[in-house]
């Protein structure tokens, strides 16, 4: 099972976070620093796996992928296969990219919660829901076309003022 | 305005970005919260889409750490909502921000209920995906039925019943008890023939969860996944979306197999070749290329093959394959696939005939060990620890200890730790074993822990040969400028115990070997200053002839520390200076540690504890059993003494640490009387709490029958006592495992008791035990009070009486529980039947969180069988002149007497019920005493006892005993001989020396008055 999905940037900001087991505010924020204790110190080109035992208890093991200024890390347990994590990882990243065309840090930043939609369309309950990218993106364009029947949220751009300042 | 209703969340998410510091950050969203809380409070003004704007602002907060405790309400009530962009935003938000016990989530069953079982399809999915992700128990009892139907249901799209599927695998895996599975084979095996890959993925994982649980049910869905596997692994009829970097959905064939791992075999032999061949397929079909996303994709797959093929315990040929791929992944260049290949490799050492295939890649693994990455150097580790054995250990430990030293400080405990475990487990020769160790703590002092050095220090001390081996180490790290702490306790702990098996090597002598610890003390914490001070009293006492510099030197140490504010310091500076002070007395006090108890490692039972039950854990454990080193079994020499084998089955005892009565086991078996009961001596159980054997024993050290006494003898006040049973101490009944602590010493309150008839035989928090007795001739009256000190009862109470074969006795019923606060009384017969100095045993048990178990001598000895007869000289002197010599007279000199005055000597006597007859003996130096004793066998025997001793030397003196029964006279002679000897001069366990029995010689001359009466005496 999958028990949680972080998205952080390089200075350890959290940008997204689910958990599939309720963990609460406190025990949130302790993860994620914990997990990016351990992340900004990997070197690069090494593996994307790390044995996560010690931050979120026995058998649990972490995949993280950067991607530009962001860390994308799946948490789950024994019952998962490592690489097949680094597989779905890369289906969300590619349905982002799809999204938001070139995603970078502050597409996913003002636009969390589309992030959210998409997410819940590849991961449900700590499983895995859909592995095909286009599937994927049928159906959050479906759930967009019906938000913008309602005459409501659409895709922030990017010239919000002051984001260049980070 | 579509921006309008986001616009104030970017504005705010963008405030919070252009933050310069946390403090500020604060600010804003507190001024944030402050703002939706107005808002919410009036609830009138808001529109749903100010409220939509508002619950995904709360999300945001809660994403950067600040709790929101208000508004939970607002985002389900969204749920609600009527239009599809509010009800979306109170679907999401509400399954992150509540759990799935938040009261408020019981309010929209409702409304999520009717969203599943209506039209609307966009509805049902959020409707399902809430509670996939946060459904309870009170959702799996309204909803499951519904959700099973929309899986199944051929009119739904895909869409729905993937979501449906895994929303029930979650309400499945949280309350097995009420989603209602029956039947549900059919349904599954129907949901695996599914064309959509979607709902395929879905199924295949609600699957696992049911196979899981149970796969006696699931059967029929084994050839189904086969069949599904097949289809992929030959992309036969896979749509282009479901083709990952040109592999067919690699999750799908990956939680397939997946699925077959739990099941335990395949018997359908048709169904196993199908697999096979597909397993060949991906085994031998997939290779490493550039695209890193492709080459990811195909080795999940290919990964998975090679676990399935484990599971499934394949033929040899197919698992030399196996491990040949791996050999060759631990060794390329991507680091994911080395990772997974050691790992992999690792569980592999669970397949018993391929681990001489996998040793042939030692090499390769142990250059992983330097793997840049850290991840890849800690799988390496495991792997290099789960596939050492005899064979190749020396290699493997001594890669480790090299690598100790560029480690990073976040692997040095372990490596550290696992290297210890490996060079005791697979240790080609002991002084190997203490070489790599002292290597360790030279090292990675600070990583090695106090259970590794203890380790040490019992190998040592129970292997004789490696003693001076161990010295020559000890001393040469001493050499060292600036060595760690515990190097200076073990060294010192060595040294101190054996450096006179050094002393004729240069640097050796007793001084240059004190001077060199000594150097190390100013360095020291408080913790090792009490080893030192141990080791210069045991130097001392092997400084043989005496060296009044160094004793100056080192008495000059204890004086100082005699005030030191540290207890335990205090308490050695002192005992050790008064001990050394006594010149000959210490050679028994500060004799050599006895061998240690052998038993489980602390160290392996440590890592044993912390080892999660995973595949490859259990197939280190399984080796680990198999075939361990025979170099490091503790020596269960023989004392030359020749006592009993029974005492040799680790028995031997560290005194301070062991909390029993300890009965006279040994006595039983080491008498010569013939009548006697053992005892049964239960083996005792492996300790793991090497501390407390080490720290200890630290205080006194001697061998463990003088250490009781040593120790009851610097009690102040207590040295009134005599205690010769105590000698005897050493021989447990069996080790017990107590944590529980008694209150009071119990080998004190036994001998209390055996002069006085009412008492407390044992205390401790719970429970505490009274005795109350009554003799009358060669019968007792004991009444045990089981007293229970708490507010709750104790449990499971159990008493057992082991009687010695010459009593009868027979305790009442005792109840198995006792209320709180209560007291019970169990009434106990005795019969005497004849005389012996063996003791009864009460092994008493019962729980109160844990199980307490204590074996308590019971006082039922043979002087409570005496009464006091007074007799006059017109009586005394034909009984004993009737009575000739041995056996019925005995006549011993008896040494090591625990100096006392012959007054003393009298109302010692007195109190054992020996009454002394005074002035029957002219010589003020001797005692006559007379008394009765009963027993069933002998009815009411008249004893004389004589006593002469010498006035020059107190420590000596000549006991006749007499009586009409030979066992009689024997046993009463040794009980006081046991009363006034103090310390035995043989240190434990050997028989008694034989009743050293002088014939008796008429008197030499008769003219003498004293010579006459002496004449008579005999």
């Amino acid at each position: 099972m999958i028990q949680g999905v972080v998205v952080m940037n390089d200075q350890g900001k959290p940008r997204l976070v689910k958990f599939y087991d309720y963990q609460p505010v406190e025990r949130q924020q302790e993860l994620i620093r914990s997990i990016y204790g351990v992340l900004c110190n990997r070197a690069e080109n090494v593996s994307n796996f790390i044995r996560a035992d010690s931050i979120f208890g026995p058998d649990t093991r972490l995949v993280y992928k950067t991607y530009a200024t962001l860390y994308f890390v799946f948490i789950f347990d024994s019952s998962e296969n490592e690489l097949a994590m680094l597989d779905l990882m890369q289906v969300f990243v590619e349905t982002l990219d799809k999204c938001f065309s070139n995603v970078c840090e502050v597409d996913i930043v003002f636009n969390f919660n589309k992030v959210h939609t998409i997410l819940d369309e590849i991961v449900l309950g700590g499983q895995v829901l859909e592995t095909s990218s286009s599937e994927v993106m049928k159906a959050v364009e479906e759930i967009s076309k019906l938000e913008k029947a309602s005459n409501s949220i659409s895709l922030v751009p990017k010239s919000i003022p002051g984001w260049q300042t980070r | 305005m579509a921006l309008s209703g986001m616009r104030g969340l970017s504005v705010f998410i963008s405030d919070v970005r252009n933050c310069p510091n946390k403090e500020q950050e604060r600010l804003r969203v507190d001024k944030e919260l402050g703002n939706i809380r107005t808002r919410f409070k009036n609830e009138k003004g808001l529109t749903p889409y100010e409220k939509k704007k508002y619950v995904w602002k709360m999300l945001y907060i809660y994403m950067l750490g600040y709790d929101v405790d208000f508004g939970h309400m607002e985002a389900v009530s969204l749920i609600s909502a009527p239009k599809y962009p509010e009800k979306q935003v109170g679907y999401i938000v509400t399954s992150s921000l509540l759990n799935e016990n938040h009261d408020f989530l019981r309010l929209a069953i409702n409304t999520v209920r009717n969203d599943i079982i209506g039209r609307n399809e966009t509805f049902q999915c959020l409707a399902l995906t809430l509670v996939g992700n946060i459904g309870g128990r009170e959702f799996a009892e309204s909803l499951a039925p519904d959700v099973q139907k929309l899986l199944i249901s051929s009119s739904c799209r895909p869409l729905v019943r993937k979501k449906a599927a895994l929303c029930l695998l979650r309400l499945y895996r949280k309350n097995p008890d009420v989603v209602n599975v029956d039947g549900w084979s059919d349904r599954m095996a129907q949901l695996l023939d599914e064309r959509d890959l979607g709902v395929l993925t879905s199924s295949m994982s609600l699957l696992v969860a049911l196979v899981a649980n149970n796969h006696d049910a699931y059967w029929s869905c084994l050839p189904k996944c086969v069949k599904a596997l097949e289809r992929l692994a030959r992309n036969q009829d896979i749509p282009q979306e479901y083709t990952y970097y040109g592999i067919p959905s690699p999750w799908l064939q990956v939680k397939t197999m997946r699925a077959l791992q739990y099941f335990p075999t395949i018997e359908d032999p048709n169904t196993r070749r199908s697999l096979f061949e597909v397993l060949q397929r991906i085994l031998m079909g997939t290779d490493v290329v550039k695209n890193v996303n492709k080459n990811n994709a195909s080795h999940a797959v290919l990964f998975e093959a090679l676990a399935l093929v484990m599971h499934l315990d394949a033929e040899k040929e197919i698992m030399s394959q196996c491990v040949a791929l791996l050999g060759k992944f631990i060794a390329v260049r991507e680091p994911n696939i080395r990772y997974l290949g050691l790992e992999n490799m690792t569980r592999m050492l669970m397949v018993t005939d391929v681990q001489d295939i996998i040793k042939r890649h030692q090499a390769q693994i142990i250059t992983s060990l330097k793997d840049p990455d850290i991840s890849i150097r800690r799988r390496a580790l495991d792997l290099l620890y789960g596939m050492c054995d005899v064979s190749n250990t020396k290699d493997i430990v001594e890669e480790l200890l090299q690598y100790l030293s560029t480690a990073d400080f976040a692997m040095r405990e372990e490596l550290s730790l696992k290297a210890a475990i490996l060079a005791e487990k697979f240790a080609p020769d002991l002084s190997w074993y203490v070489d790599v160790i002292l290597q360790l703590i030279d090292k990675a002092g600070d990583f090695v822990s106090d259970d590794i050095w203890f380790r040490v220090v019992q190998f040592v001390t129970n292997n004789e040969d490696l003693q001076p081996y161990a010295a020559v180490k000890a001393r040469e790290y001493l050499d060292k400028p600036a060595i760690h702490e515990t190097m200076v306790k073990v060294s010192a702990y060595i040294l101190g115990e054996y450096s006179h098996l050094l002393a004729r090597r240069p640097g050796c002598s007793p001084k240059e070997i004190f001077s060199i610890i000594h150097e190390k003390l100013p360095t020291v914490s408080t913790s090792t200053i009490p080893i030192l001070l141990s080791t210069y009293a045991k130097i001392l006492m092997h400084t043989q002839p005496s060296d009044p510099e160094l004793q100056n030197q080192i008495w000059a140490i204890f004086r100082k520390y005699e005030s030191c504010i540290d207890a335990e310091i205090q308490q050695r500076a002192v005992e050790y200076f008064a001990l050394s002070s006594k010149g000959a007395a210490l050679m028994d006090i500060m004799a050599e540690m006895p061998k240690f108890p052998e038993r489980q490692s602390a160290l392996i039972k440590k890592a044993e504890d912390t080892e999660t039950d995973t595949a490859e854990q259990s197939a280190l454990k399984l080796r680990a059993q198999q075939q361990t080193s025979n170099a490091l079994v503790v020596t269960d020499q023989r004392p030359a003494n020749g006592t009993p084998p029974v005492s040799e089955l680790g028995l031997v005892k560290v005194p301070s640490m062991s909390n029993v009565d300890h009965s006279s086991a040994d006595h039983g078996v080491t008498q010569a009387n013939g009548t006697l009961t053992v005892v049964d001596p239960q083996p005792p159980e492996p300790s793991a709490d090497l501390l407390g054997d080490l720290l200890g024993p630290l205080a006194i050290e001697g061998p463990p029958g003088s250490a009781v006494q040593s120790e009851r003898n610097l009690v102040p006040g207590t040295e009134g006592v005599p205690n010769a049973d105590d000698a005897l101490a050493i021989a447990p009944v069996g080790e017990q495992t107590n944590t529980v602590q008694p209150i009071g010493n119990i080998a004190e309150r036994f001998q209390a008791l055996c002069l006085k008839d009412s008492g407390v035989l044992y205390e401790d928090p719970y429970i505490q035990i009274g005795i109350k007795a009554d003799w009358r001739a060669h019968q007792g009256r004991l009444v045990l009070f089981l007293g229970n000190k708490n507010t709750s009862p104790l449990v499971s109470v159990q008493a057992l009486i082991l009687p010695p074969s010459h009593l009868k006795m027979e305790l009442s019923l005792v109840p198995d529980t006792i209320p709180p606060r209560a007291q019970v009384q169990c009434p106990l017969e005795v019969i005497n039947l004849r005389p012996s100095r063996d003791v009864g045993v009460l092994d008493f048990s019962y729980k109160f969180g844990t199980h307490v178990n204590v074996k308590l001598r019971l006082p039922a000895v043979l002087n409570k069988f005496l009464q006091p007869i007074s007799v006059s000289a017109e009586e005394f002197f034909p009984q004993w002149r009737s009575i000739s010599g041995p056996p019925l007279k005995l006549q011993e000199v008896v040494r090591g007497v625990r100096p006392m005055s012959v007054a003393e000597m009298a109302n010692l006597f007195n109190s054992f019920r020996l009454i002394v007859c005074p002035g029957l003996d002219p010589n003020a130096n001797n005692l006559v005493a007379s008394t009765t004793f009963y027993s069933e066998s002998t009815r009411a025997m008249l004893c004389l006892i004589r006593i002469e001793t010498d006035p020059a030397d107190r420590t000596q003196l000549r006991m006749t005993v007499a009586s009409g029964e030979p066992t009689l006279t024997f046993e009463l002679k040794e009980f006081i001989k046991e009363q006034l000897v103090s310390i035995p001069t043989v240190s434990r366990g050997p028989a008694p020396p034989l009743p050293q029995t002088q014939p008796t010689s008429a008197p030499a001359a008769l003219s003498d008055p004293g010579a006459m009466l002496a004449g008579l005496l005999h």
